[in-house]
């Protein structure tokens, strides 16, 4: 396959990255954002969305779409109550010190990572796509009689595939509907703004403090659901995404919600291409020196502000 | 009747108020006067429940409110303007009204009431918090709290920073609020302005409440003014 093609295949492997990405890094964002805690165990409710997608879909029987329909629609709400529980039995309890959050997440980290080692197994499992047809894709060409459409050989990629990218950004226009537009959008972003100013009128912050929190994991869950039929589920797969999740959030400005989505698009795409042309270890690499750039040049990142 | 009964309160292990009781009736204002650092918004930020109470209680009604947690005592008719203000800064001035209205549980009424006592903030509905200029975001800050229908109101310093005309309206809309039979807890550093709309007037020292007196009485006799605040 010519270049031009085949940077065209790499860039859609980097448009899904970037689709599961930008959900797992958003819910990391708006945790960090509203509740100013750094959620070491994000990866960990991200595996867990996989893991319990694959038992869910391993439950069901009949039609594997049906197990997945049902996944994509209880892994995450699972999770999200499970964080809900964590918030109020743990962070709650050492007063979302920032401190203290981040040993108390790296413990709960370690708790899920384990606990599903035990329950679950070391073995990495598959989880079918519910649809997963094979789309041909046209390339355009100058030739000698102008501009043609050819169908270079190994140019394709699956409705799965398009069908992940599609609902990310469905359920992201949806976090953006629910924050701008939604009385409970707007209590959260009170809560994020002035916190004593929001109890002050009326505002249950230790409720919203569980909301964000359920609902970041949650996010997390979901992208993990997504992405299992294309990878695999792992009691070890929470590591990958919770260091790009920390470095899209840095490089779009801490509690940036934007920010975090256009980051994770740059990293997720050029993750992806790098890993196609190259390897994923030097994408990493890149992305963590791309980091490094910012923390010098842009403590804030991208689209942060600075913090009094 | 908001009380304030034999009230210790500290910053971790750095004890502020002392034994400090005080009340306020409905359609009274009650001033708070003393130096920087006395324990004046320490007081207000306590009868909102900011501030852990070491001992003592608050009592509206008769109702305690210490036992309340900070985000219920809105909901029982008490409102907070604080210092600087403390808008949400990136939602507009309609949002900012709608969090006051959330409390009260309140609606369209109570949003037109509070416009008609800040008329500029009709103009500015869909514009940030933060672009506004200083008076524009002081007249926020109290539409806020009147959208939380209160009966008692503190206002911490609400004409700081202001030019006289500001200063003005403020001082009508709190005069206003008296008539509405809402208690006023005003804390305030233009002595002279205060005197001439409080009732009463509590100096406050090293957190401690060392006297109260009917402001009338200070405005021909300025030695209590003197003693407590060295002006």
């Amino acid at each position: 396959m010519d270049f031009g093609p085949y940077l065209f295949v790499a860039s859609l492997e980097g448009a899904i990255t970037a689709a599961v990405l930008a959900l797992t890094a958003v819910g990391l964002s708006i945790v960090f954002g509203i509740m100013r805690v750094v959620n070491v165990a994000h990866g960990e409710f991200y595996m867990l969305g996989a893991v319990l997608a694959w038992w869910i879909t391993s439950m069901i029987a009949g039609h594997p779409a049906l197990g997945f329909w049902v996944a994509i629609v209880a892994a995450p709400l699972l999770v999200g109550a499970l964080a809900v529980l964590c918030d109020r039995f743990i962070l709650n309890k050492v007063n979302y010190d920032p401190e203290r959050t981040i040993v108390a997440t790296i413990g709960l980290l370690y708790v899920i990572q384990q606990t599903t080692l035990m329950t679950f197994g070391p073995e990495a499992r598959p989880v079918q796509a519910p649809f997963n047809e094979r789309i041909a894709l046209p390339w355009f060409e100058y030739g000698e009689s102008g501009f043609q459409m050819i169908w270079p050989w190994g140019l394709s990629t699956t409705t799965y595939k398009l069908f992940v990218i599609v609902a990310a950004i469905i359920v992201l226009l949806v976090l953006w509907w629910v924050m701008t537009r939604t009385r409970i959008g707007l209590i959260m972003r009170a809560t994020q703004l002035d916190q004593e100013m929001a109890q002050a009128h009326g505002i249950a912050v230790n409720k919203v403090y569980a909301l964000v929190f359920g609902l970041g994991a949650a996010l997390a869950a979901l992208g993990a659901v997504l992405v299992v039929p294309i990878q695999q589920a792992y009691y070890l797969m929470g590591s990958d995404p919770l260091l790009l999740s920390f470095i899209v959030v840095i490089i779009g400005g801490l509690g940036s919600v934007l920010g975090t989505v256009v980051a994770a698009v740059l990293i997720g795409m050029s993750d992806g291409i790098i890993s196609v042309f190259f390897t994923p270890t030097l994408a990493k690499i890149l992305a963590t020196l791309l980091v490094a750039f910012v923390l010098v040049f842009k403590p804030n990142g991208l689209f942060g502000k600075s913090r009094e | 009747m908001l009380t304030v009964n034999s009230i210790d309160v500290a910053y971790d292990q750095v004890q502020v108020l002392y034994q400090l009781s005080l009340s306020v009736e409905r359609g009274e204002i009650l001033c708070l006067l003393g130096r920087n650092g006395a324990g004046k918004t320490t007081t207000l930020k306590s009868i909102m429940g900011l501030l852990p109470l070491r001992t003592g209680s608050i009592d509206l009604d008769g109702e305690s409110l210490s036992d309340l947690a900070p985000h219920h005592i809105p909901g029982k008719g008490v409102a907070y303007v604080p210092q600087g203000r403390r808008l949400f800064s990136e939602l507009s001035v309609q949002q900012n009204m709608e969090i006051g209205l959330m409390a009260s549980g309140s609606g369209k009424e109570t949003r037109e009431y509070a416009l008609s006592l800040f008329p500029r903030l009709r103009e500015r509905l869909k514009q940030r918090a933060e672009t506004l200029s200083g008076g524009e975001q002081q007249m926020l800050a109290m539409a806020r709290a009147i959208c939380t229908k209160p009966q008692v109101i503190l206002l911490d310093e609400p004409t700081e920073g202001l030019q006289p005309s500001m200063t003005s309206l403020i001082r009508d809309v709190i005069i206003e609020m008296k008539q509405q039979k809402v208690a006023v807890i005003l804390v305030e550093q233009h002595v002279d302005a205060v005197l001439s709309i409080a009732d009463r007037v509590t100096f406050i020292e090293h957190g401690v409440d060392a006297e109260t007196v009917a402001a009338s009485a200070l405005l021909n006799d300025h030695s209590l003014v003197q003693k407590y605040l060295g002006v």
